[in-house]
């Protein structure tokens, strides 16, 4: 039976601006459906932070949601969501993000909205919201990290992956002793120094009249002063691979043993990283994928076992395997597993139908994140940020498509090995005869409680 | 205030909104297949990606006795192979149409959800249709299922937010009733499980004429009753008669509950009782109301415990309909949830309890009335920009025995609400003594300040 290729790959039309003071500007006009999405992406995340004040990028994406010299403290929140639209900010390793999605009418308040604090956060910003946000963030950390099973996994091999004083050693979070020590005086220099129009990108996608947003644009962001106190993050440049195997063991209240791992990658950008998000996607993504069938189906030593792809620019992407076992299934036996899969994957490669299977599901990963206005404009600001132009979005998924299946087994060959990888193996140590016999699935409040071992980013609402 | 500030931008009044476009929610169009299934679907232009909801009418209320969970495995099995392919081929074509499919079963029905390229509609049809038509439900599958079933249940107990969940519903309904047991069964009942039984339940309860499918998307050039007859028209089964659901028992008189979570960092707490029908008049107003009591981080239960005391990442107020009858004989949960750091818990129910106090003594204010509806109904044409989540509302509404034109109903009746009628529903909603509060954390820290505040008879349980 043929296999048509969805409508996807024609792109999406893009104009590029940019202001005196450095902003750069990137419009996408579509109007399908009557709203518009703001997307503002800040060149500054986790990898700036210096020691002792980890977590300080994220605790200050907090502090721009609480005022500015003309929006009152959460005004912002109260102002988008009453005009109909929905917001958000969240912090990675690379950049922090802030995005609205508006009602189409509504556009004009969002851009006055993210300009009035881009220039004036300063005017409002005080201890109040310093010392209630930094409580907020460390409920956050405990919600999300602390008080679940496996919750620190994340931190653990970010840490391993990547040596002490590297810029990814730690994760956006930050610690609980550095949240503590963070000033007023630390995030008004952290405000001087990053957030500037000329360390920005601001996308607007979505049913706009391209002319009056750049008017609009220029007349809210246009005289808001360049600045250039940013130093570049320190590098992240690292061998391409490891050479060894770094193992952690892990002996903690889990339920089951796991066996986690983060393998060093290409960085993205580039087509080794397409390569092995192919690999990874063969090897470990769903159903029909090689450790799925391995560990789940065959061997039942599993209830869990998959790969993700952490992409990253400005050091090498992370490779991210989590096995949950089954039973009484031991560490050994996942080891032991996983590694004749991966040297199996290395010397063969994958078959044609397992390369169609991957490009495909890449193929609708993509549709997904370009189907919403909001999903374009934050990918148009991540190429722009991270690459240096917002174009690129339309080559992307056909050059997923272009890789051949001897590329996908070389990088697989060269990564996705033993000797590549930093392994966290937890072994529960509560007694077993705790384990209550009657327990649950429930759907009702429990929307926001799986915690996602490998996400990269903290929010600032929900 | 920092005095020492003065921006260097230029500041402008803050816009005034331009024209709104109309948006209503799409009305859907229904039909019937040869074979009896009922048929909605939608076209939503530029929607490449088809969302395909199918209602199954397999009641957890059905499930035999000791056998709780059979529906949830019985989901599961639906794409672990058909009269053609095996489980592992399956997966693979699923995968390679560039496919999601996902079952679950709920109170109400199985739901079978099919996310395809409408390049391969048919192909994701077909595949959806064998599933239904011919499930090959292997014993050896069964017997995994069953295992990893049995795995779950055990991360389940480890996460607060599943716990706290299973407890209310423990607590709240009659033992008899359905509701009061986890959806997916116990580790007891699910080890009963086994493929005679599994082949049994879908033999009685998995038939055409008793399903509904839901289709949405971008369907240009799509001849959709030829697609369907040609797919899931090829499904023969027996006519039958359409489940009957029983009245909902409880008893929710005010108690607290606390799950002993030794060493937790945070309490997982849910407040819950149960609600009306959603066909009860009152839907739209309670909506409303608890909306302004704690939908976002500007109602009023964030307004204190997170941006005032910061207690929490974040707490939320909302009504789930369990099961619905047109003669409004079903219920609803309605519920507060979210977690707080250990030592603010009783401080952050003590607040709790004061805020729904003031709300009955003082009502809500027209300006939460106002920036409520703005929000609620301003928001809808960003909340249905995916195809996805236009069949997903279609599907509930399917599910609840609802109108087709139920939720663009609702949108008409929001606009018009007076706040007197939000705020008769949100504290006849949330009467504070009438609160079944549940816990999960560390009772020995806990405990006692709990008992202290009044709000009910503490049980401890581990």
């Amino acid at each position: 039976m043929a296999n048509p290729a969805p409508a996807s790959s024609r792109g999406i039309a893009i104009t590029e601006h940019r202001l005196a003071n450095g902003l750069r500007v990137v419009l996408s006009e579509d109007h399908l459906t009557p709203v518009a999405a703001v997307c503002l992406w800040y060149d500054v995340g986790s990898r700036h932070e210096v020691k002792g004040r980890t977590g300080l990028a994220h605790l200050f994406e907090h502090l721009m949601f609480q005022g500015s010299a003309n929006v009152s403290n959460n005004g912002h929140f109260e102002l988008v969501q009453g005009a109909g639209g929905s917001l958000n900010g969240t912090t990675s390793f690379e950049r922090t993000n802030y995005f609205e999605t508006m009602p189409a009418h509504q556009l004009e308040l969002a851009l006055w909205l993210e300009a009035d604090r881009m220039g004036s956060l300063l005017a409002a910003l005080d201890d109040t919201s310093m010392e209630n946000q930094r409580d907020v963030v460390k409920n956050e950390r405990r919600q999300r990290y602390d008080n679940v099973p496996y919750g620190t996994a994340f931190e653990k091999l970010t840490a391993l992956s990547f040596p002490d004083g590297h810029p990814y050693h730690h994760t956006p979070i930050g610690s609980m002793a550095d949240l503590d020590a963070a000033t007023l005086e630390d995030a008004r220099t952290f405000f001087r120094t990053y957030y500037a129009p000329n360390n920005a990108v601001l996308s607007v996608v979505g049913d706009i009249d391209p002319e009056q947003t750049i008017a609009w644009v220029e007349k809210y962001f246009g005289t808001i002063p360049a600045h250039d106190g940013k130093q570049p993050p320190r590098s992240g440049e690292l061998p391409d691979t490891i050479g060894r195997e770094i193992r952690e063991e892990i002996h903690e209240d889990v339920p089951s043993r796991a066996l986690m791992a983060a393998y060093r990658l290409p960085h993205d950008g580039t087509r080794e990283a397409d390569a092995a998000d192919l690999a990874l996607t063969i090897l470990g993504s769903g159903e029909s994928s090689r450790l799925y069938n391995r560990l789940v189906r065959r061997d039942r030593t599993a209830v869990a076992a998959g790969f993700g792809l952490l992409r990253l620019a400005g050091a090498p992407s992370l490779g991210w395997l989590d096995v949950k076992t089954s039973g009484d299934a031991t560490l050994a036996q996942i080891d032991a597993a996983v590694d004749e899969e991966l040297a199996r994957f290395a010397a063969e490669g994958p078959t044609p139908e397992e390369l169609e299977r991957a490009q495909a599901q890449i193929e609708r990963e993509w549709l997904d994140r370009l189907t919403t206005v909001a999903g374009r404009a934050d990918e148009l600001c991540r190429y722009a940020v991270l690459f240096g132009d917002p174009k690129l979005l339309n080559d992307a998924l056909p050059k997923v498509l272009d890789v051949t299946a001897e590329e996908v087994r070389a990088v697989a060959e060269a990564r996705i090995h033993p000797d590549n990888r930093a392994v966290l193996a937890y072994e529960p140590t509560a007694a077993e005869a705790e384990a209550e016999t009657a327990t649950a699935t429930e759907s009702a409040a429990d929307a926001d409680a799986d915690s996602d071992a490998a996400s990269e980013e903290e929010g600032a609402a929900v | 205030m920092s005095t020492d500030y003065v921006p260097a931008m230029t500041f402008h009044p803050q816009p005034q909104p331009g024209t709104p476009s109309p948006w209503a929610f799409p009305a859907p169009e229904r039909a019937a297949l040869g074979n009896g299934i009922t048929v909605l679907h939608c076209h939503r232009p530029g929607q490449q990606l088809v969302a395909v909801e199918v209602l199954l009418d397999a009641p957890l209320a059905a499930e035999p006795e000791g056998l709780d969970g059979i529906a949830a495995i019985l989901a599961r099995a639906l794409s672990e192979g058909t009269d053609t392919l095996s489980a592992e081929e399956f997966a693979g074509e699923l995968e390679r149409a560039g496919a999601t499919l996902d079952a679950h079963a709920d109170h109400p029905c199985i739901r079978v959800s099919l996310e395809v390229p409408a390049s391969r509609l048919q192909r994701g049809l077909s595949l959806l249709a064998d599933a239904l038509r011919a499930p090959a439900l292997p014993e050896a599958e069964i017997e995994r299922l069953v295992a990893n079933r049995l795995d779950e249940i055990v991360h389940e107990q480890a996460n607060p937010a599943r716990r706290a969940a299973k407890a209310l519903y423990a607590e709240l309904f009659d033992a008899a009733d359905r509701l009061s047991r986890p959806r997916s069964g116990t580790a007891d009942t699910v080890k009963s499980i086994d493929r005679a039984a599994v082949k049994a339940f879908y033999e009685a309860h998995v038939r055409p004429a008793t399903s509904t499918v839901v289709v949405v998307g971008d369907l240009t050039g799509v001849d959709l009753p030829a697609l369907l007859e040609s797919t899931l028209g090829t499904w023969k089964g027996a006519a039958a008669e359409a489940a009957a659901h029983a009245p909902v028992t409880g008893d929710d008189h005010g108690r607290v509950v606390i799950v002993d979570r030794p060493g937790s960092v945070q309490t997982q707490v849910l407040i819950g009782r149960i609600g009306p029908d959603r066909h009860d008049p009152v839907w739209a107003a309670q909506s409303l109301g608890t909306y302004c009591l704690g939908g976002t981080l500007t109602s009023r239960l964030d307004r204190v415990l997170r941006e005032e005391k910061g207690y929490t990442y974040g707490v939320r107020a909302f009504a789930q309909p369990l099961r619905s009858a047109a003669d409004g004989s079903g219920r609803s949960l309605i519920a507060i949830s979210g977690s707080v750091d250990t030592a603010s818990t009783a401080p952050a129910l003590a607040d709790t309890w004061t805020i729904l106090r003031t709300l009955a003594a003082e009502g809500l204010t027209d300006a939460e009335r106002d920036e409520a509806v703005q929000f609620l109904v301003g928001v809808a044409p960003l909340k249905y920009e995916t195809a996805g989540s236009v069949a997903g509302t279609l599907a509930d509404q399917v599910e609840q025995h609802l109108a087709d034109d139920y939720q663009a109903e609702v949108y008409r009746q929001l606009a018009e609400l007076p706040t007197a009628a939000a705020t008769e529903a949100v504290v006849a909603a949330f009467p504070p003594d009438r609160l079944v509060t549940v816990l999960v954390g560390d009772a020995a820290v806990i405990a006692d300040d709990v008992r202290a505040l009044g709000i009910g008879e503490v049980t401890v349980v581990s």
